[in-house]
Formats: structure tokens, sequence, C-alpha cells
């Protein structure tokens, strides 16, 4: 039984089950309040959900849309955090895999900022940084150089010595065993470190954002909160998961599309 | 540095020591290998086989003297790993991004094209891509894996994984081509078939040979197993550690060396030895390689006229 694989049919029956059972227990738990308050806005009844979602699309009074002008920003600073932060991450894990120097000059720091929790360094980003663009950007991209960094360089540490010193007798020179051997080896399970660095990257910028952000996702839900709205926070909060999820289910369909070797026994 | 051409050695061990720390390992080695020979390195565990292979790979080189390999018709020093040694591994060594075809036709890639030239020469590229996949595709059809081009390694068997490294190895037309253990992963039927295949790549020798050509494949296998580096070499030796290094006026064992080196019989592809007329060969390596209760002198089962 343990580790016994189930039919295709079946395992999505069972995720179509686990949502349904979830939303049923939502509406009990919100009829329930509702029973207690018929005014309780904190577990919001459906229909309090649709007029929250109401609020957030339709224009305010200054005729702009939250929900878009929130999803720009917070979409610009994670794109930009992101991609500075998966490029940086990549290039030193190469460096420090590949060159035995740059391992030595950068294992320390790179060890140290990995324990930093970025959320309690929030004040030293802004004291850095500002609180503008670059403090988003930074504490994204700082977040998560060092995981994604040491991803690529235990990677590279993981690839057997033969395969490197066989490339060698077929006439490759250094750089062609790090881009020809090297970084097509590392490559899906870097794309596996972005995805777990996804979470954590969404989860700065939000905590940056609700501290002091005036525009984005994280500072919409704090200022919902405050004012009980909790019917916008709930849709903001699925729209952040689906988000994430979509983002993880591009980066696999990458993932197979670009390492299609990557299967069970390659790995 | 000496004319490959007029002693028509593919490799010289000149006086080769290794030890790693307090550790010794190989000691006083001298070896030359003729171009076309087929050479069965064999010895106890811990003997440095793999050391000396390594050595000769150019990746560790030794602590003392120095290793010679044909490279660009002339003998130099091997230390470093280059394409004129190629190698194959127990554990295959494919490269898991690959499919068999692309793994063969990898090294021509890097050999005979630049980074540069991939970049930004595309339709240069292109061509020169297939041209590299026809040439391997003909490799994996030599090997016996015609139909096989497409997998990854991780579709494939060990005994077709080894003839990808074989095929892998043999495009590259190394001047000399190391085997380390290739067959000891696998089952005794896979095993038989492999040796076979080396068999026939021998054949090509001989027929080269006859023809006043060079002959194109020099081979050093490593293997425990006495019936395989009997039936697949055409020179057999032993290295060990159980000579008689008191009598040479050491105190302590100053590592392995040469102790047997004799010509093996010789057989076709197709004909099945009779294994068990290999008994005195066995024996006789048992006895001089293999017993550390017999300590002879080191050169005396070494049949040096071998090596010209």
């Amino acid at each position: 039984m343990i580790g016994r694989p189930i039919s295709r049919t079946k395992a999505v029956l069972l995720s179509v089950l686990s949502v349904i059972l979830l939303l049923v227990g939502y509406t009990w738990v919100s009829h329930e309040q509702h029973k207690i308050n018929p005014d309780d806005t904190t577990i919001p009844s459906w229909g309090q959900l649709a007029e929250g979602v109401k609020k957030f699309t339709q224009p305010d009074r200054k005729g702009e849309r939250w929900l878009v002008e929130d999803s720009l920003a917070t979409g610009e600073r994670l794109a930009i955090g992101l991609a500075l932060g998966l490029v940086l991450g990549f290039f030193i894990g190469m460096l420090m895999g590949c060159l035995a120097p740059v391992e030595a000059f950068l294992q320390p720091p790179i060890s140290l900022l990995a324990k930093v929790p970025q959320t309690a360094a929030l004040a030293v980003y802004f004291v850095f940084f500002g609180t503008g663009m670059e403090m988003y950007v930074a504490m994204i991209s700082f977040g998560i150089i060092p995981a994604l960094a040491v991803t690529v360089y235990l990677a590279i540490k993981d690839i057997p010595a033969e395969m490197l010193d066989k490339a060698y007798t077929l006439g490759a020179s250094a750089f062609e065993v790090a881009i020809e051997v090297v970084l097509k080896q590392v490559l899906p399970k870097f794309i596996d470190a972005v995805r777990l660095s996804i979470g954590p990257a969404i989860v700065f910028l939000i905590a940056a954002e609700m501290v002091v952000g005036d525009v984005g996702f994280g500072y919409r839900i704090r200022l919902q909160f405050k004012l009980t709205n909790m019917n916008v926070v709930y849709p903001y909060l699925v729209l952040l998961a689906g988000f994430g999820f979509l983002l993880d289910y591009g980066l696999r369909v990458l993932q197979a599309k670009v390492c299609p070797w990557y299967q069970n026994g390659a790995k | 540095m000496t004319d490959a051409e007029q002693n028509g050695f593919g490799l010289q061990c000149q006086e080769v020591s290794h030890w790693f720390g307090e550790t010794k390992v190989l000691y006083d080695l001298n070896l030359k290998v003729d171009a076309g020979q087929f050479v069965s390195l064999i010895g106890p565990s811990g003997c440095g086989k793999s050391t000396l292979l390594r050595a000769i790979l150019g990746t560790h080189p030794p602590n003392e003297g120095q290793i010679l390999t044909l490279q660009n018709g002339r003998l130099a020093k091997a230390d470093h790993p280059g394409r004129d040694r190629g190698i194959v591994y127990q554990k295959y060594s494919l490269y898991p991004f690959l499919t068999a075809l692309d793994n063969v036709a990898l090294g021509l890639k890097l050999d005979q094209t630049t980074t540069m030239f991939r970049w930004f020469n595309w339709t240069g590229w292109a061509r020169k891509r297939k041209e590299f996949r026809d040439r391997a595709a003909v490799f994996l059809e030599k090997v016996g894996l015609g139909q096989a081009m497409h997998l990854y390694p991780s579709q494939m068997s060990g005994g077709m994984q080894q003839r990808v490294a074989i095929a892998q190895a043999l495009i590259m037309e190394p001047e000399i081509i190391l085997l380390d253990e290739p067959f000891g992963a696998l089952d005794e039927a896979t095993r038989e078939e492999l040796q076979e295949m080396l068999l026939q790549l021998y054949e090509e020798n001989l027929a080269s040979k006859s023809n006043g050509a060079k002959p194109p494949y020099t081979l050093i296998i490593v293997t425990h197993e006495l019936n395989e580096a009997i039936r697949v070499g055409d020179r057999l030796i032993g290295l060990s550690q159980y000579w008689d290094w008191k009598a040479a006026g050491h105190k302590t064992g100053p590592g392995a060396t040469i102790v047997y080196d004799k010509p093996a019989p010789v057989f076709r592809p197709d004909e099945r030895p009779d294994y068990e007329s290999f008994d005195d060969i066995r024996k006789e390596i048992r006895k001089y390689v293999y017993n550390p209760e017999v300590m002879q002198p080191r050169d005396e089962h070494v049949c040096l006229k071998l090596t010209k």
C-alpha cells in the first residue's frame, strides 16, 4: 500500500474532493458565524465576498481599479526582484561550484546570508535602499540569492568527476565543460530551486508592502484588514495563491520542455 | 620527445611512482605499449590499477617519472586529459541530458567546433550538427544500438549504456582507449557480447596491420575477471605489490609494480574460447600476481621483448 501509485482518474477525483471539502467547510463556518452575528465581516458569506470582489474590480472614487494598480505594482516589484535574484543566484552558484577560489571566498558570506530571516532584516533594507522600488528588489533578490546559489553549487558538486574528466577527453575546454556539461546538468535542479523560491519571494515582498507600501497586494491586505473588510482580504489571498500556483505550474512545464531527460530515473 | 613514427609506441611509462601521503601505490613502473595492442591490466584490489589508468589519462599525473602518449603523431607528456586518450568507466558516465546519439556526437561537437561558432553561426552549426549526428549514428550501429539512438541513458540498460560509452570513445579515434573495469556491473551474457565487440575492433587492427597501415585501436582494459583479461587482451600485464622488495633493498613495501607481462592467446570475435584451456595461465597469474606468499623478483615473469 505504501508508495503504491493510484490511477489518474482517482488522483483527479481526490483533488477535486479536497477543494470541494474546503469550500463546504468554509461555507459552514461562515454560516455558523453569521448565526451568532448577522453583520459579521470576519468570515464573510459568499454574498459578502461577491461584494468585496466588486469593490476591487470596479473603479473607485478616483476612477482606479485596485486590482489593476495593485497587480501592476506588486507584479513589477516581484518580476524585477526575481529576475535579478535568479540571474545572480545562478551565476554565483556556478562560479562557486566551478572555481575553488570563488568557493572559498563566497561560501562564508553566502552561508551566513542564507540564515538571516529577510522579514526581520526589513529595517536594514530601509536604511540602505530607502522605501522605493530599490528596496523591494533588493529584499527579494537578496532573499533568494543564497538559497539558489547554494542549490546550484551543491548540484555541481554532485556531478561525478568522471563526467568532467571525460569531457576533456572529448576535446572540451574548461569553459565548454562549464557550459556544455555542468550548466545543462544543473539546470533542472535550478528550476526546482526557483519553484521553491517563489513562495519566500512573495512573502518578503508582501511583508515589505505591508510596512511601507502605498500600493500593492501587501498594502491593500493590511489596509482592508484594518477596516475588517475580510471580503477583500480573502479574495486577494486566493489571487496570490493562484498566481503562485500558475508560476509554479509554468516552471514545471518549462522544466519538462527544456529538460525532458529529468525524469525519475535520471534525477 | 620521441618521434612516434620511429618506434610505433602508443604509450610509454617511464619510472612511474605514485603515492598518497604515506600510502605508496605505484613504484618504478616501466611500460611500453605498441600502437594496436590490446593490453589487459590485472592485479589484486588496491594495487593501483585505476591509479595507473588515471595517471595515463592525465587527471592524476604521477608523483615521479613520466607518462608519454601519442599526441598529434608524437609522444608527449600526458599531464592533463586530452582528446588523444579515450576513457570508458565502469559506471558508464554518460551525460544524462543527452540521447545516445547526442552522447556519441558530443565529442565531435566539442572537438571540431567552438562555442562562438555554435552560438553565432547558426546555419553552419546546424549543418555540422547533422554531419556529427550522422557519424554518431554509424558508430551506434557499429556497437549494435541502431534502434536505441534516441533513448536517454536513464531509459537504457547497463549493457546499452556501456555500448554508448564505448562508441563515445571510439568516435574520437583516440590514440589509446582506457577501460576501467568496463563490464564489472554487467551480467554474464552482456559481458560476453561486449567482449566480442572488443574482439571485432581487434580484428580491424589485424586487418590494418596486414595492409601495412597503422592499427586504429590501442586499448588498455582493467579487469578483475581473469577469463575476460585472457580472452580480450593480446598481452597480459599483472600489477602487484607482492614482489621481493626486501631483496631489492627496501625496508617497507615501496608499492606495486609490473610483475607479470606475457602474451595472451588471440581469439576471433565469433570464437567461443574453451575457458578450461586458460587454466595454466590463470594458475600462473594467481601465483605470481595475486598471492602475497609468493615474493618473486619483479622481472622474473616480465617478457620485455614484447614491448620491442
